[in-house]
């Protein structure tokens, strides 16, 4: 790592007199990113073969929801100290996040080609040696700690910035969560969202098998945070909830979205893989059934049913 | 406090961390306080009275402590972490390996209660954080010897930019005239006594008592020096080298376990220069201790001027350097 990658951490530079708003694409356009998110998932682990792919797929809808309407951010100065803060605290799952920022424009897609390649900055499991990424959360249970802070400086310097913080749901047997979970509603972090990325899945399978987490929303709820419960593949759930979220007064927010890994590729949806294998057919069918599905959408847009809701 | 943690009639000063923080916060409007619950324990009572609005307790929990200060420091704030030295090191040391040293996170974290000072038993006895905090990459380990230096050493870790870990006593602490209205230099070592036989390098509480051993030696006539190693990392390599090779006897001394701390870190110091000396360790030997207090935990684990004074003279007698020190044995 070069030492100018390890200034990322140092007070923000002067603010710029450049504009800071939300995109706030509609349904229709967010849906658009989502699809082209996944497609350059299945390119980007198609050329390892392999990879944390199917909770990448299934959380796409989240990550074009946010970084195509909701977050305020601008891709040309990425420390800008009036920006919305957005934290992917899995950090397994920065695959998707790298696809979306590079769908956002904050680096060439073209990069992407090292990914998981001896000497790139791509890593599998992410740090912030990426332009945009916000924290290095590989050691999970971490991220919505660092939230906080960001969440209790902004309040601090009276700012309008808004920290998000995307959790996999796995990563709440981490103790640190609940500690966390208890901070951010002691202190009334109104300026706080959490996504909640519910696919049911851990290293070992199906978390219900591993160590279940009993009622998500319920346990969010009781520790005093706003919550919302919705399908995480249902963009304009998604959209609603997260308007609904800062809206919010006097609570932290959290969004538990159920989504279903792999979605909404035929073959991959609802397997339970931490670490799939992608063959260069398979991707090539997965990007098909994209295409197939992206020109039925634009004939029946007004028609498209809402993903099947499955339990988590 | 018995007087055996520090040199008979040394003077001492009450709160001098409290006070330097409050004094820095008015100055710097970037300066917040994090705590776990250890507000009165950590001298921070008179930040949360006097500067409420940034002053941050986040409870029992130091995991989260650190990642909520590392949030902080990378939006603009110079956050002070106020908790016990074993819990910033044992408890949340992949926090701070993660969120504050590898993205050089602009956070302090002051660990209080070091080594044998804390009737707490071996649960709040740090005795392995000054080892843990040198191995990680960035960040910078500096062990105040008294009120003088935990006050400047306060301003001088706010100008660092950067992760710093500072270990100090709480409460009463002693006062060296030697330190006074000197600033403090992270990643300098300070000579407090000059000595041509041997020296001693001592960090913390053990520099008084290091003075103290000196002069009991210069009675019988050997000259040996101390220097106060009052940053472990970066070491001031220049001057231990110089001094080292100039008496060719080394003692160090420290609160910590010999392991890891400021004898390792001068011993690979000494080693990589190709000094040959005389050397030895005084420090915990390698051995969890328990309860009691800490004149008696001090005396009992060998952290005293008798002990340095020990040192020195087997070394100047040309005796094994540890004579109580047996190695391990299959059985």
């Amino acid at each position: 790592m070069s030492g100018a990658d390890l200034t990322m951490a140092a007070s923000p530079a002067a603010a710029p007199a450049r504009t800071l708003e939300r995109l706030d694409a509609g349904v229709e356009e967010v849906r658009r990113r989502a699809d082209a998110i996944r497609r350059q998932v299945l390119r980007t682990v198609a050329r390892v073969g392999e990879g944390y792919l199917l909770q990448a797929l299934g959380a796409a809808d989240i990550f074009a929801a946010l970084y195509f309407s909701e977050l305020r951010l601008d891709p040309a100065n990425p420390h800008d100290p009036r920006r919305d803060r957005c934290l992917l605290c899995t950090a397994h799952n920065s695959v998707v996040l790298y696809a979306t920022l590079a769908e956002r424009g904050y680096f060439p897609a073209q990069e992407l080609e090292s990914y998981g390649q001896d000497g790139s900055p791509y890593e599998i499991i992410g740090s912030e040696q990426v332009r945009g990424v916000e924290g290095t959360f590989g050691s999970l249970g971490q991220g919505l700690s660092v939230a906080i802070g960001f969440a209790l400086s902004a309040r601090l310097r009276e700012t309008r910035s808004r920290t998000y913080a995307i959790l996999g749901d796995g990563e709440m047997q981490e103790g640190q969560t609940w500690e966390a979970a208890m901070a951010a509603a002691a202190y009334r972090l109104d300026n706080l969202c959490l996504v909640v990325d519910l696919n049911g899945m851990q290293v070992e399978g199906a978390i219900d098998s591993v160590l279940p987490l009993g009622e998500v929303a319920a346990k969010w709820r009781a520790f005093g945070w706003a919550v919302q419960e919705i399908d995480g593949h249902d963009v304009g759930e998604l959209l609603r909830a997260l308007a609904i979220a800062r809206d919010t007064a006097g609570r932290p927010s959290a969004i538990v979205a159920t989504t279903i890994p792999g979605h909404p590729i035929s073959f991959l949806r609802g397997r339970f893989e931490h670490y799939a294998k992608l063959s260069p057919q398979q991707a090539q069918d997965a990007l098909a059934e994209l295409d197939a599905s992206a020109s039925s959408n634009a004939s029946f847009a007004s028609t498209t049913p809402s993903p099947r809701k499955e339990p988590a | 406090m018995s007087p055996t943690v520090w040199a008979t009639n040394t003077p001492t000063a009450l709160k001098a961390y409290g006070g330097a923080l409050v004094e820095l916060a008015r100055e710097r409007p970037e300066i917040v306080c994090i705590g776990a619950d250890l507000t009165g324990p950590t001298e921070t009572d008179l930040f949360r009275d006097t500067i409420p609005e940034r002053f941050f307790n986040i409870g029992m929990a130091e995991a989260n402590a650190i990642g909520v200060a590392a949030g902080m420091a990378r939006a603009g704030e110079i956050p002070f972490v106020n908790t016990f030295s074993v819990f910033a090191s044992r408890r949340a040391f992949d926090q701070i390996a993660m969120q504050v040293a590898y993205p050089q996170a602009n956070v302090k974290i002051a660990g209080f209660m070091p080594g044998l000072t804390t009737p707490g038993g071996v649960t709040h006895q740090a005795i392995e954080d000054l080892a843990l905090m040198r191995a990680l990459p960035n960040m910078a380990v500096v062990e105040p010897a008294d009120a003088n230096q935990i006050h400047a050493a306060v301003h001088a870790l706010a100008d660092h930019r950067g992760p710093v870990y500072m270990r100090l006593k709480r409460g009463e602490v002693p006062v060296m005239s030697s330190a006074a209205g000197q600033a403090f230099e992270i990643g300098r070592a300070y000579l407090v006594r000059e000595g041509s036989d041997a020296v001693i390098f001592a960090c913390g509480l053990m520099v008084t008592l290091a003075i103290d051993a000196a002069e009991e030696l210069a009675r019988e006539g050997r000259d040996v020096a101390v220097v106060n190693v009052s940053t472990l990392k970066p070491l001031e390599r220049e001057l231990i080298i110089e001094i080292a090779a100039q008496t060719g006897h080394v003692v160090t001394a420290e609160n910590h376990s010999i392991i890891g701390g400021l004898g390792s870190a001068v011993a690979e110091t000494l080693s990589e220069a190709g000094i040959r000396c005389r050397y030895a360790r005084v420090g915990i030997a390698d051995t969890f201790a328990e309860g009691a207090s800490a004149a008696y935990l001090f005396q009992k684990y060998g952290l005293t001027t008798q002990a340095i004074v020990d040192a020195c003279r087997r070394l100047g007698d040309g005796a094994p350097a540890r004579a109580a020190h047996r190695p391990v044995t299959r059985a």
